[in-house]
């Protein structure tokens, strides 16, 4: 067998979850947490203004309709307490471009002053369009700006690390419970 | 006495080169003396010397920035594959390759199409480590030659497309094909083959140009009783494919092609040694076909480093002595620079970070790090296995000595069955400006991604290119600064603009995925 030492972080973990779902297997501590409760806490917290779940939801992050089948539990636990440290990589679009970090945060600020943070929705060396956190795009030509930061670990999901134990089990397993419906 | 006008009519129709002459002649004599005639584009590198350099300067720094479109040419088919080809132009007219081998040929003024022509292809063709795409045709005395994606050589008629010979270099049963543009020169059309990352042995053969009729051929491997049979560690050499275009020096003779990498192409266990002639520029008599010399830039490679990237022939002078010297931006990381009469290593520096050679020796061999063999775990190394610069050609402005390369700030991670290309956000390229005769960098101009897209350069002070993003762009050739961009879309485009005139109006053509778009002044 070939080594994958060329793979990221959460494209081995993307692996991990596949081929732990390949065996239904246990996904370890956080398998104790109640789907059904986790469900709960996912209405209560508004986490559907900006994700959706079955067509339902608001679009600023990604569509979770499925992502049980893409992460296991322990995975989705991690990025619940910290969003922006773990970015999922674009599918590759040419051999020589490799996979581009999505929802990455820039901070632009143009020669006349004004700021603008948001997700990187499209980018090209001589343009860049960011989505706020209202949803707003801002399409920017670079040539006009004053700079141009990336902000890597930072995201517009706000850390959940404030819900008990007990609680960020629930909403990891509600999450593993989003299967990808069978094709 | 009548027959005397009509032929004097003619010969001034053609000696004004325009559109309504549409005589595409292109004797030998013309096409030795391209830069006499800056309104066509008669090579695939614009003249022998491959320098992608145009006399024109209608367009030009002052103006430049009002350069607009003035036709669109799109493929009447869609394949899958990329434009890659670099057009001609003579006389008005013309020559495009649409993927996969399809010649097609337009008025250069208004990008109607004139004729078309396709071969026959299998529906089983092979075209194992290429694309299903072309570089582009050559032109010489009326006739236009193509190789095809089933490894035929065809010549057409410049004026109807019709064909006139057609010829098997090799079997595409066998790994074979052609995707790289043939070399016209006097009387014979030289052409190499590609498929050698499925063991089809190298070579380059000669045409007679009238006939179709070989004249010589190169194996660029030996075979067991050859020389450099040695350097394969007892096993059968495979591999070295020709599958870029040349240069041609008409002084000395020679012809220049480089050489792709020996199969297999990762690990390298199976063929201890050097690999001759793998990875390297031969030097061939254009004649015999005799190898006069060779330069090998990566010994033993395990990377995927073929060094097919194109050699530019330029005089330049070194240590008080003017020379003769050909520039290589090799898919390694390494610029060189040799003697092109004998292939005695004159300088070489890298242009891209490269992290696998400490440098190069005194005789140009790379002086190779740890890291240079991939481990089972992997190894980190730039350039990644599509190099430093793949198959899209510099150019050299004779006027200031610089030398025009996309470089690809890419790294992979090895080992010793394949790799990984590093993430998008960690790579970039860059179009930098090298001194010729050093490589030592003048100036660069930075895009987010590398790019698949070679440089012009114009007696207008500009250079012409294009970013991984669809953006084409024309520079400063002195500092880099970008002074026109024209936003043509479609992610990982692979250009090769030119430019020429028409009725002396200048235009640059530029593809992009599946267009060829002219720009002019308005």
């Amino acid at each position: 067998m070939p080594a994958f030492a060329g793979l990221t972080d959460a494209q081995l973990m993307q692996i991990v979850a596949h081929i732990r779902s390949l065996g239904n297997t246990a996904m370890g501590d956080v398998a104790t947490g109640d789907p059904v409760k986790g469900q709960a806490i996912y209405d209560a917290n508004g986490c559907a203004s900006c994700h959706i779940v079955n067509g339902v939801g608001g679009d600023l992050g990604p569509d979770l309709t499925g992502i049980g089948s893409l992460r296991p539990a322990d995975f989705m636990r991690l990025e619940l307490q910290n969003p922006g440290a773990n970015l999922p990589k674009s599918p590759v679009t040419g051999i020589a471009i490799g996979k581009w970090t999505e929802y990455l945060m820039f901070r632009a600020v143009t020669k006349d002053g004004r700021a603008v943070e948001g997700m990187r929705a499209a980018e090209s060396t001589l343009e860049i369009v960011l989505e706020d956190a209202k949803g707003n795009y801002h399409s920017l030509h670079k040539a006009d700006l004053k700079s141009l930061e990336k902000e890597p670990g930072k995201s517009f999901m706000p850390s959940q690390s404030s819900l008990s134990d007990a609680d960020l089990n629930n909403l990891a397993a509600y999450l593993a419970s989003l299967k990808a419906a069978a094709q | 006495m009548k027959a005397m006008k009509h032929a004097l009519a003619l010969a001034i129709v053609m000696a004004a080169g325009s559109a309504a002459g549409f005589a595409q002649s292109a004797p030998y004599e013309r096409i030795l003396n391209a830069d006499k005639t800056p309104q066509d584009w008669l090579t695939y590198g614009g003249d022998y010397q491959s320098h992608r350099f145009s006399g024109l300067k209608e367009v030009n720094k002052t103006n430049v920035a009002s350069l607009r479109p003035v036709w669109i040419y799109q493929r009447s088919q869609i394949t899958g594959e990329f434009i890659e080809a670099t057009p001609l132009v003579v006389d008005g007219l013309m020559y495009i390759v649409e993927p996969p081998s399809t010649v097609t040929a337009l008025d250069a003024r208004t990008g109607m199409k004139i004729w078309s022509w396709s071969p026959k292809m299998p529906k089983d063709v092979k075209y194992i480590g290429l694309h299903a795409n072309n570089r582009g045709v050559a032109i010489l005395d009326g006739t236009v030659y193509i190789g095809t994606l089933d490894c035929h050589l065809a010549a057409l008629d410049a004026k109807t497309g019709a064909l006139r010979w057609i010829v098997e270099v090799e079997k595409n049963s066998d790994n074979h094909a052609i995707s790289a543009n043939p070399l016209a020169i006097n009387g014979e059309v030289i052409i190499g083959t590609g498929g050698g990352d499925r063991d089809a042995r190298g070579l380059l053969d000669a045409y007679d140009a009238k006939t179709g009729k070989r004249l010589w051929r190169i194996y660029t491997v030996p075979n067991k009783d050859e020389p450099g049979a040695d350097t394969w560690g007892g096993a059968v050499g495979n591999g070295g494919d020709v599958w870029n275009g040349g240069s041609y020096d008409p002084d000395l003779n020679l012809v220049y092609y480089g050489t792709g990498n020996p199969s297999p192409a990762f690990g390298g266990g199976t063929r201890p040694g050097d690999n001759l002639y793998t990875c390297s520029l031969l030097a061939v008599d254009a004649t015999t076909g005799k190898l006069k010399w060779h330069f090998q830039f990566t010994p033993h490679d395990i990377h995927d480093w073929d060094s097919t990237q194109i050699p530019v022939l330029f005089d330049a002078t070194v240590g008080g002595k003017r020379r003769k010297l050909v520039g290589l931006a090799n898919r390694n990381g390494f610029y060189y620079v040799l003697d092109r009469a004998t292939g005695e290593f004159v300088a070489g520096a890298p242009y891209i970070s490269q992290t696998w050679a400490k440098g190069l020796d005194e005789k140009g061999r790379p002086i190779k790090l740890p890291s240079y063999d991939p481990a089972p775990t992997g190894t980190l190394t730039n350039p990644s296995t599509s190099g430093a610069n793949n198959w899209t050609a510099p150019s050299y402005d004779p006027e200031n000595n610089l030398f025009y390369v996309s470089a690809r700030e890419l790294a992979a991670v090895f080992t010793p069955t394949g790799a990984n290309f590093q993430s998008g956000d960690s790579a970039y390229g860059a179009i930098r400006a090298l001194d010729a005769t050093t490589g030592k960098m003048k100036w660069q101009y930075r895009m987010i991604a590398p790019a698949w897209v070679s440089t012009l350069s114009t007696a207008g002070g500009l250079v012409f290119s294009g970013d991984d993003e669809g953006d084409v762009f024309a520079l400063d050739a002195d500092t880099g600064k970008l002074l026109w961009s024209f936003p043509m879309s479609g992610v990982d485009p692979r250009d090769s603009p030119i430019t020429y005139s028409v009725d002396g109006k200048q235009y640059v053509v530029i593809s992009s995925i599946n267009i060829y778009a002219a720009f002019a002044l308005r």
